[in-house]
């Protein structure tokens, strides 16, 4: 029982990793409307320059993380700007292939740059917790906590703020925001910035909690895209419930069937959604 | 470097993957489906004739089948799996437009791998099958690898043609016809779905083949080398290749297999070198496909043609 529990209890900490990495993936779908598959290199840009500043050049954690965040922010928003805004009017079908050759250049920078090999953050050692026999680390209650947060603080500024607001109705209907004065251009820039900052986030995320080898990016992609079909591609408060559920549902899988088909569960998600609900949990139709 | 050698390697890879941008081209360009899984149906026919031609597992074997079949008899059973396979995955999924089919069919594509990686009752798992058997060429007095690049040559020759010749026919002009404006297609009376799911089987087979021909040529198969790298590298090429005609998509792949047989065929001191020419060979495919969707080239090049 308390096995069950404790894969309970790291599906959740999965989960929560996967909402944080999913968020900017979904919202790129939303307001630019196609599905970027170089979204998980940006986790991975971020998780080595946390990576290099940290124990290479000896920097403190956590302003290697803040560097690293903002640094992924600015570079997913040039990657946008240069690479995919000249192509929009082709199509979200040309856009989406595109991303795989963005995918394959960030992908094999970082292998030029890092090289291959398994790294770890020069952190101090998790300390564990245990609650009725569950055991939970620090800095996956802090992946948790960022989680929530991030969650949080995503509907306010969606809902409260100009940009948000700016953002929402683009994505709703371009034409129509345009035409009632919303810039369009700056408001496409906010999105890419928040997008991949997320991915920055997350890429630290993952520093923290995981070994890092330079494939790591391929591997959350398909997870990425797992959790996006759940919620709906596009929708972003459902990206909430859908993480969740990936991750437990990957998780505690490992109970029942080989660890091996660990991955496969996400994927058979996809398959499942697709078939019986093409919307996702959200229930938008997409456009 | 060895010229003879290379231009062996190109020709016998180049038409190998051929095959297969070939076969993509029909479904894509023609059929207007995105299959991100292609290497599924690759790999479904390299295993299918692998377990046909193996011999019955003794042993460390951890596969359940080897039937010691002769080879032609392995090289069908790849068509009929890749067949198969596209029955499955095709009858459910082709329902489903645009991105959400390319999901799809990646999704199955990296189930099919997850399967032939942990369950060793089909290939050993991880391992593999290794001494895949070959045809014997000496009867007709052809070395090996002249003979398979005469192989590969032939499959995409009969691939093309009978690319060209479904497309030259009446039927060719209904799939153009869905693609280009499906509600106009379904008023004058054509089944799209059933041909969209034609169209997707039959043009899978030939990948299959090309699969069997594959596990002959490396006299092994494994779960890596079947990873998307397999299905990314067909679309570069088929981008690379234009997009639309035969003779586009098979000049695009033997260009992408000639970029990076030429870029593995230097001698590097170092294995830091040879892994930063590796990534650097990425790179610079990357950057070339997007470049291309970006400024398409050769759609320019055929309006000028037109105009003049």
């Amino acid at each position: 029982m308390t096995l069950i529990a404790q894969y309970f209890v790291t599906g959740i900490v999965t989960g929560c990793f996967l909402i944080l990495a999913t968020i900017g993936f979904s919202l790129t779908r939303r307001v630019e409307g196609f599905l970027n598959i170089a979204h998980a290199e940006l986790l991975g840009v971020s998780a080595f320059v946390t990576w290099g500043l940290n124990v290479k050049m000896g920097w403190p954690f956590l302003p290697a993380g803040l560097f690293a965040i903002v640094f992924t922010a600015f570079f997913g928003l040039i990657v946008g700007r240069i690479v995919y805004d000249p192509i929009r009017k082709l199509g979200p079908a040309v856009l989406l292939i595109s991303s795989v050759g963005v995918a394959y250049v960030i992908g094999g920078s970082v292998d030029a740059l890092v090289g291959t090999g398994i790294r770890s953050l020069n952190i101090p050692l998790a300390t564990t917790y245990r609650f009725f026999g569950v055991r939970i680390t620090d800095y996956q209650m802090i992946v948790v906590a960022l989680a929530a947060l991030t969650g949080l603080s995503l509907a306010i500024f969606m809902t409260k703020t100009k940009t948000g607001l700016a953002i929402r109705a683009m994505s709703d209907n371009p034409g129509l925001a345009a035409s009632r004065g919303v810039d369009v251009q700056q408001t496409s820039r906010a999105t890419w910035l928040l997008a991949s900052g997320l991915a920055g986030l997350a890429g630290v995320m993952l520093a923290l909690i995981a070994t890092l080898s330079t494939d790591i990016a391929f591997h959350q992609i398909l997870q990425i895209l797992a959790v996006a079909i759940l919620a709906g591609l596009g929708s972003l408060y459902s990206v909430l419930l859908a993480g969740l559920i990936v991750g437990v549902a990957m998780d505690m899988s490992v109970y029942f069937i080989p660890a091996g088909y660990r991955p496969l569960i996400a994927f058979a998600v996809v398959i499942i959604v697709l078939f019986l609900r093409p919307e996702g949990l959200s229930g938008r139709k997409s456009k | 470097m060895n010229i003879e050698q290379l231009v062996l390697t190109v020709l016998t890879y180049g038409c190998l993957y051929g095959v297969m941008t070939v076969s993509l081209n029909l479904q894509y360009a023609r059929g207007g489906m995105i299959n991100f899984g292609t290497v599924a149906y690759f790999a479904a026919g390299a295993y299918a004739y692998a377990i046909f031609t193996q011999e019955p597992p003794s042993g460390l074997d951890q596969y359940a089948f080897g039937f010691n079949a002769p080879w032609w008899i392995g090289v069908l059973a790849a068509g009929v799996a890749s067949l198969l396979f596209a029955i499955i995955t095709g009858w459910p999924t082709l329902r489903l437009r645009g991105e959400y089919l390319a999901l799809t069919t990646f999704a199955f594509a990296e189930v099919f791998h997850s399967f032939l990686l942990n369950e060793r009752r089909i290939g050993n798992g991880s391992v593999g099958l290794s001494n895949v058997n070959r045809p014997d060429f000496s009867v007709i007095g052809l070395e090996d690898k002249y003979a398979f690049a005469t192989a590969a040559v032939v499959l995409l020759l009969l691939t093309a043609l009978l690319c060209r010749r479904v497309l030259a026919s009446p039927y060719g002009r209904a799939i153009d016809a869905i693609r280009d404006d499906e509600i106009a297609a379904e008023t004058v009376g054509k089944d799209i779905k059933r041909m969209r799911f034609q169209v997707f089987v039959l043009s899978s087979v030939p990948i299959g083949f090309a699969g069997a021909l594959y596990a002959m040529i490396t006299t092994l198969v494994s779960p890596n080398l079947f990873t998307a790298e397999v299905t990314f590298f067909v679309w570069i090429a088929l981008v690379l290749g234009g997009e639309h005609t035969i003779k586009g998509v098979v000049l695009g792949t033997i260009a992408l297999v000639t970029f990076e047989e030429v870029v593995r065929s230097f001698h590097f001191e170092t294995v830091r070198a040879a892994e930063i020419a590796a990534s650097v060979e990425h790179i610079m495919t990357g950057a070339i496909f997007i470049m291309i969707l970006r400024w398409q080239p050769f759609d320019r090049i055929k309006k000028k043609r037109a105009a003049a």
